[in-house]
């Protein structure tokens, strides 16, 4: 018993010797996730405006190219239907690309004081999080503008954001499990968002393709979150609730192993990356 | 002092390194090869040896961010951390707020932190410029602070890897008093130095680690006469 407490690392009051209440990591999650905001927001002229300027830059990179330069908009509502992939799609892209190594980039820290892995993985998660609120506040306002208001199967929306956080956590924590010890798998993940950008239904419809090919964009799970948000926001129907439960299945079996590795390894982590 | 059951114990322990040395090439180390000690309650136990001895690898089995690979590690709960001045700074937050972050990733909550920024504030000397972000300060202002925080927020079991006067020669004389302070008062501190009138000083006991193997333990004049006569050629 007395040596099992050493192992998980359990942290005690220093006087009274009687561990913490473990809502002590989650409280500094918190904390450093709203300092690293605050931070990132400070480095910058514009300050926290960024939030909103940046995905709105993004957003229309895409649109020049595809938009206006491809034609590909030849529907009337294509605007509103790339903005709705790209929104979710940047969500999901931003926090992976951060969030693969977030182990590896604190090193440092991690060889001086414990700290749970998973917290680190963790931070980048809420962070992202955070961020994607604002994108979102601004595309249904854009939404409302545009002519495409609220209506009934909105009561989805917040089944299929959290199917998407599940998706994103499942990804990040067991990347960022695995990375420390092959770091060659954070230049295959550049590589492979890329090619999903290409692949999850953004630019285009699933169902403009020959039918004996769509089932293969299916494996991709971001081709059925971003079918998900289309359903909700421009199309009024209700989302498909099969697809979105496989894919909270496959998500939290993700996350279990990735949180399962971490903790697995806890101790070798600060060996391998320093 | 030294009453009864020791709360750390260490026994036969030893840590294995494995580097990747090519493509499908890994070579094993060992750090740590047969380390045994007792750390009892309130003490100040040395650590000396020479240069690769596995001193650092100690503090951190004592820390718990690494685990032995071989030997019994007990420890019934309590906290030990090693001092780091300026822990997780974030050079684009304000002092105050590098000082609460630090010290909650050293296991204080929040309240704590807050409670002991007036402290932290007078013993470093920075006055307004707490509320400066830290990439404004000085370098010896920034230490200031990472001492600060670091004296306030040090836990149950203290592991201090050289006793570090940092700042200008008054604050330096003033760190290193604080230093002394805490390591007589009733906490249990791991001291590693080099200076052996330091040790004479401060420690009640001393281990000897030579070759990755403790190789004596017991009191300091003992073990220091010995560990200096095997250094005479």
């Amino acid at each position: 018993m007395e040596t099992e407490i050493a192992k998980t690392g359990i942290l005690v009051d220093p006087l009274q010797g009687k561990p913490l209440p473990k809502t002590h990591y989650f409280s500094l999650l918190l904390f450093k996730t709203y300092l690293d905001l605050r931070a990132e927001a400070s480095r910058t002229y514009l300050n926290f405006l960024w939030w909103i300027v940046e995905p709105v830059l993004y957003m229309g990179v895409f649109y020049v190219v595809f938009g206006l330069m491809f034609k590909r908009g030849d529907g009337p509502d294509y605007v509103p239907f790339l903005l709705c992939g790209l929104m979710a799609w940047k969500w999901f892209d931003s926090t992976i690309r951060s969030g693969a190594n977030a182990i590896q980039v604190n090193a440092a820290l991690i060889g001086q004081v414990f700290i749970p892995k998973i917290f680190f993985p963790s931070v980048t998660i809420v962070h992202n999080m955070v961020k994607f609120a604002f994108v979102l506040i601004i595309f249904l306002v854009f939404l409302q503008y545009y002519g495409l208001g609220w209506n009934i199967t909105y009561v989805a929306l917040p089944a299929i954001l959290v199917v998407q956080l599940l998706l994103i956590a499942g990804c990040t924590f067991l990347l960022a499990s695995i990375v420390p010890f092959i770091p060659d798998i954070m230049q295959v993940v550049n590589y492979a968002l890329t090619l999903l950008l290409f692949l999850s239904g953004i630019f285009y419809s699933v169902d403009s393709f020959p039918e004996q090919y769509q089932a293969y964009f299916y494996l991709n799970p971001m081709v059925s979150i971003i079918e998900a948000y289309r359903d909700v926001m421009l199309y009024s129907q209700w989302p498909d609730l099969t697809s979105l439960s496989i894919v909270a299945a496959v998500s939290i079996l993700m996350i279990v192993t990735g949180a399962w590795i971490m903790s697995r390894y806890e101790r070798v982590y600060p060996r391998v990356v320093l | 002092m030294t009453d009864s059951e020791p709360i750390v114990k260490l026994e036969n322990v030893g840590v294995c390194f494995s580097q990747r040395q090519g493509l499908f090439k890994r070579s094993t180390f060992w750090a740590l090869e047969n380390i045994s000690l007792n750390l009892y309650h309130g003490e100040t136990l040395g650590v000396v040896g020479g240069n690769g001895a596995g001193k650092t690898t100690l503090l951190k089995i004592l820390s718990g961010i690494l685990e032995p690979s071989v030997g019994c590690y007990t420890n019934p709960g309590f906290r030990a951390s090693m001092l780091t001045l300026q822990l997780g700074f974030v050079h684009n937050l304000t002092g105050r707020d590098n000082a609460v972050l630090s010290g909650m990733l050293l296991g204080q909550t929040r309240q704590q932190m807050m409670a002991k920024m007036d402290a932290i504030v007078e013993f470093s000397e920075l006055a307004d410029f707490i509320d400066q972000p830290v990439r404004t300060y000085s370098t010896g202002m920034r230490a200031r602070l990472g001492f600060s925080v670091a004296i306030e927020a040090s836990p149950d079991i203290l592991l201090i890897d050289e006793i570090l006067g940092v700042g200008d020669t008054s604050f330096r004389a003033k760190s290193t008093a604080a230093m002394k302070t805490l390591i007589v008062s009733d906490r249990t501190v791991v001291l590693v130095s080099h200076n052996h009138a330091i040790m004479r000083e401060l420690c009640d006991r001393v281990v000897w680690i030579e070759n990755r193997s403790t190789c004596m333990e017991g009191p300091v004049d003992e073990v220091l006469t010995a560990y200096v006569k095997s250094r005479l050629p």
